[in-house]
């Protein structure tokens, strides 16, 4: 309805009253004569007289004063016609104020020639001569946000949605969207911003309802973000909307706030169960290493064992037979000093007691003899 | 003077006339043209028309997508477990003159009110049927359903001159009263969750500390085993050797050894000896001549 009947413009065109009719019929001649002319012929005069006024307004102040039957040439005086001249300009102004308007670089117009969908608009300088043509501005590559599940909206809206295993998710997110076709997202569409938020929410909930929880949880939210794009964006181009969805931000893909402490609760145990195992790995390591260690101790004094036992061996042989050889150039000679040698030094530290000859009798002293008493001489030493 | 005050009203009346029999169609509107009420002409297409002033008036439709949001209602599938639903519409006066003469000069808002209670009953068909539970609600299959409620949606609306776009369910939620149900079986599943954590970490954590002590056992035993074994070659090895070398004059070693056996035997200051003086050693006590003690 906006450029229908063309609204403040029209009052004050009709405000001018006397030059209003000539005003009107001149904007719309200027441009296009043939297609109004046609069909009323009454407009085709007010036209001519619309031009003629026109040819006053530019050429010459005096000249057409003659043929003007409105403009106050019949006896009309001098400060009659400056009047209208004044009107005159001020609607020409009005007229190409209405008429020319300017499209910023992120927006572009839509323009209606008498209602009827006539061309886009692009940035710069646009006209669309009033009242034939109305043209609506809108930003078009401005990317525009819809946050759907924050809990300040309503019931409906808060987030909570149930999986398809009857869990409940919280879910918030942003859908940001742009115009590709303004065309289209005026003409097909009563509430834009409305039906994107509906829209993403069905595509949302329904996406969630076919899902487990745990996955939207942990990994999926990307591609979930992803897969309500793709949704959202079937559905809006089954309306021609002309809206391009930029991108599905999946803020927040969370428990429920009622149960989020028994999530975390989970998250503590699965780092209580790491803590244990790594405990677990670090008494094995060090066990382990004890016993390696050890081992290693057993093998090694095993085989220092050897080496001793068989060079104390070997000592043993050579020097036994390095004796037997010595003993075999002089058999008795070598035994008698062999045993004199040994007996001298194994008596020569012992304490003695040398018993006389006592034929078979000897060993009748042995009770005898003060063997405590010995046993302290010994100490005494 | 006299020919401006008849022309100037003549004209006014004129332009009057003539803005009173045109009017404009959008391109988003459809508009019907009522003479005294009853339908004339339906104008769909936009661009500029005529209709004949004060005897006909024109009144326009909206002829873009309309939204229509359904209240909140409870539905109870199959399965018995209810749920809370809410749909929204997206649909076009499609028939002027049918959706005219369905909702008279209500309008859209009085469209609004026979589409929702449509809905509402479709949806409670739809969703209450008696293959459909919740779990078909909440699954793949809510697309099919939600294209079934709409394809029933139209065949009624149809009637009110209306074109339903699309039916879509948006929230699908547990009544209020059994929320809390719900929350306390998450809570109750994340413990057991939690518990088996912790339980699991505790069998693996036993199991590594057992496999750990295993081979401990397993290792020190095996190092004796070793050790043994290396000693019992190294007394072998002794053994030979010994052989070897004492069997070259096995009464020579006897006595060698023995010598060195006393010499060890005997060692030290807390050995007392009581000895008859007839051994060999004292042969010369008695007299300088070998042989003399025997």
């Amino acid at each position: 309805m906006a450029g229908h009947s063309g609204g403040p413009w029209g009052g004050g065109s009709g405000g001018d009253g006397q030059n209003g009719g000539g005003n009107r019929g001149n904007n719309g001649g200027g441009k296009r004569p043939g297609d109004e002319g046609s069909s009323i012929p009454d407009i085709d005069e007010v036209i001519k007289k619309g031009q003629d006024q026109l040819r006053v307004l530019m050429g010459g102040r005096g000249g057409g004063g003659p043929r003007d039957p409105q403009g106050g040439g019949e006896g009309g005086p001098t400060f009659s016609r400056g009047t209208f001249v004044i009107g005159g300009l001020a609607a020409v102004v009005l007229w190409g104020l209405a008429s020319f308007y300017t499209v910023k670089p992120e927006e572009q117009s839509v323009e209606l020639f008498l209602g009827e969908f006539s061309a886009i608009g692009t940035p710069g300088l646009n006209f669309a001569p009033w009242p034939l043509v109305t043209a609506e501005v809108i930003n078009v590559t401005s990317e525009r946000t819809e946050d759907i599940g924050d809990d300040f909206n309503s019931r409906t809206e808060s987030g909570l949605m149930l999986t398809t295993d009857a869990n409940i998710v919280d879910i918030d997110f942003q859908v940001v969207w742009n115009i590709v076709d303004p065309a289209k997202f005026l003409f097909n569409l009563a509430q834009g911003p409305e039906t994107v938020r509906a829209v993403s929410e069905s595509a949302m909930r329904e996406i969630i309802a076919a899902s487990e929880l745990a996955p939207i949880l942990n990994r999926d939210r990307g591609l979930i973000a992803e897969t309500a794009k793709t949704s959202i964006q079937g559905t809006l181009d089954t309306y021609e909307s002309g809206i391009n969805i930029v991108r599905v931000n999946l803020d927040k893909a969370d428990p429920p706030r009622e149960v989020i402490d028994a999530f975390r609760e989970v998250q503590a145990a699965e780092q209580e169960r790491d803590r244990l195992e790594r405990r677990a790995d670090a008494y094995a390591n060090t066990v382990l290493a004890g016993a390696r260690g050890e081992a290693a101790q057993l093998l090694e004094e095993a085989e220092g064992y050897r080496a001793q036992v068989v060079n104390e061996a070997e000592g043993d042989a050579s020097r036994f037979s390095a004796v037997l050889a010595e003993y075999d150039k002089a058999p008795e000679v070598t035994r008698k000093r062999l045993y004199l040698e040994t007996m001298e030094k194994v008596l020569g530290d012992v304490d003695k007691v040398i018993l006389g000859e006592t034929g078979g009798e000897g060993q009748g002293v042995v009770p005898y003899l003060p063997l405590n008493e010995l046993r302290k001489t010994t100490e005494g030493n | 003077m006299k020919r401006l005050t008849y022309l100037l009203p003549i004209g006014i009346v004129a332009v009057a006339v003539l803005m009173a029999s045109i009017f404009i169609v959008d391109e988003r509107e459809k508009a019907l043209v009522l003479q005294f009420g009853q339908i004339k002409r339906v104008k769909e297409d936009p661009g500029l028309a005529f209709k004949i002033p004060l005897i006909q008036e024109v009144v326009y439709y909206d002829d873009r997508i309309l939204a229509l949001d359904t209240d909140t209602i409870e539905v109870t599938p199959s399965d018995d477990r209810r749920l809370v639903v809410d749909a929204f519409a997206r649909y076009r006066i499609a028939d002027v003159v049918q959706f005219r003469q369905a909702v008279g000069v209500g309008g859209v808002a009085a469209a609004e009110t026979r589409l929702s209670s449509i809905l509402n009953a479709q949806i409670r068909e739809v969703l209450g049927a008696d293959q459909v539970t919740s779990d078909t609600i909440l699954s793949e299959d809510r697309r099919g359903l939600m294209n079934r409620i709409r394809d029933q949606a139209q065949g009624e609306a149809r009637s009110l001159g209306l074109n339903v776009v699309d039916v879509r369910l948006k929230q699908t939620n547990l009544p209020e009263q059994n929320l809390n149900a719900t929350f306390e079986r998450m809570r109750a599943e994340r413990e057991r969750e939690a518990a088996d954590e912790i339980a699991r970490g505790n069998e693996a954590a036993q199991r590594v500390r057992a496999q750990a002590d295993r081979t401990v056992v397993e290792l020190v035993s095996e190092a004796r085993k070793e050790a043994e074994i290396v000693r019992g070659e190294a007394d072998a090895e002794r053994n030979g050797i010994y052989a070897q070398a004492y069997g070259a004059d096995q009464n020579f070693f006897q006595f060698y050894r023995s010598l060195s056996a006393y010499e060890e035997a005997l060692k030290g200051e807390n050995s007392s000896m009581v000895i008859a003086p007839d051994s060999e050693f004292f042969e010369f006590f008695k007299s300088s001549q070998p042989g003399a003690a025997e």
